[in-house]
């Protein structure tokens, strides 16, 4: 049982780059990872409860943090999560609280009185000769917190809400 | 598919009050801001983990005469990330001075000049506000609607004083107006 305590840590890889110009490998990701998200989830409570800011904030953030509590390795996690290499989810926690820090400063939260907002739909087709542009596939925890934050409404509490989604997505794909 | 799950995440996720109408389509998701809360959208658009948009393609400005606020400025953005692209527009008076977005987008700042420059829309605490593309000591902004086609002087260079002069316009034709609609009488008098 000691031989595995001791020897997993050694047998993970040491990455050598990230590949990424500018951008340095971080040797313990994962402690990194893990203290941004907690500190993440402690400075979304500042923010109203019912925003849709809110609930993805805390849904993705969890997600993420749930996944780096569970695999010790940076390669797992990576490959878990799908979203890219460990350096730059490091990149965007840290830019996630630097966000929400300008939100709370300032505080857009509620709906004016008089508030109308035109949502235009238009599926006027393109013509065939220009060339569209089409976004590529998106990570699938994108989906799970589209659908975390259209219907928190009901749910009580965000675990439950994603168990909801996880299946519901799985059934959709 | 794709698009259509960005709009409505953009949709639910973004604060109500910055945003006052919003369109989907296969053209490009659009979406129309007060000009107070410019900075703050394009910040959020820029750090927020799911829209990462990083990169400024473009700012223009529109010029709707008929309008009260007439001008129009158009931000173009590519989220690098998720390869995806959104596009901000506010409306700005004459005087109506806008934010720059220098900070966030740092080639944002030869586009926020030529907007200057073109349309007369400045910025407040700009760092750099020069014009452009017009010539030094060239006065009113071309792209205003009201601005004729052919300007209001011309530049000639002048023997004698050794230099380039500018003087009022002189036209030996006067400016012909062809509608291609029809192809046949072409009545350039009309």
């Amino acid at each position: 049982m000691f031989l595995r305590v001791i020897g997993r840590p050694l047998l993970a890889k040491v990455k050598q780059t990230t590949g990424i110009v500018g951008l340095d490998v971080v040797p313990n990701a994962r402690e990194v990872l893990i203290n941004l998200y907690t500190k993440t989830l402690k400075e979304i409570q500042a923010v109203p409860e019912d925003e849709g800011y809110r609930k993805a904030v805390e849904s993705f953030t969890r997600h993420r943090l749930k996944v780096c509590q569970e695999e010790g390795d940076w390669e797992m996690i990576e490959k878990k999560l799908g979203c890219g290499q460990v350096e730059e989810l490091i990149e965007e926690a840290q830019d996630e609280l630097k966000l929400i820090e300008k939100m709370i400063e300032w505080d857009p939260w509620g709906v004016p009185d008089d508030y109308e907002c035109e949502v235009i739909e238009n599926d006027a087709p393109v013509p065939k000769h220009v060339p569209l542009h089409r976004p590529g596939p998106l990570p699938e925890e994108f989906y799970k917190t589209l659908e975390a934050v259209q219907s928190k409404n009901d749910a009580p509490a965000v675990n439950s809400g994603q168990t909801e989604s996880k299946e519901k997505c799985l059934g959709h794909t | 598919m794709d698009n259509q799950s960005i709009f409505k995440y953009s949709w639910e996720t973004l604060p109500k009050k910055w945003v006052k109408k919003m369109e989907r389509s296969e053209h490009g998701n659009r979406s129309d801001t007060n000009s107070d809360y410019l900075f703050q959208l394009l910040c959020f658009l820029k750090l927020h983990t799911y829209t990462r948009v990083q990169v400024s393609i473009d700012i223009c400005g529109v010029d709707h005469p008929s309008r009260k606020r007439r001008f129009e400025v158009v931000y173009n953005l590519l989220s690098t990330r998720y390869n995806s692209r959104i596009r901000v527009q506010t409306s700005a008076d004459e005087v109506t001075r806008i934010s720059p977005v220098v900070s966030l987008f740092p080639s944002a700042g030869r586009w926020e000049r030529e907007v200057w420059d073109m349309f007369g829309v400045s910025s407040i605490n700009h760092p750099d506000l020069r014009r452009i593309s017009t010539d030094y000591g060239f006065e009113g902004h071309p792209l205003r609607k009201d601005l004729p086609l052919s300007g209001y002087v011309e530049v000639r260079y002048d023997d004698p004083e050794k230099r380039v002069v500018s003087e009022p316009i002189e036209m030996t034709q006067e400016f012909r107006y062809f509608d291609f609609a029809s192809p046949w009488e072409q009545r350039s008098d009309r």
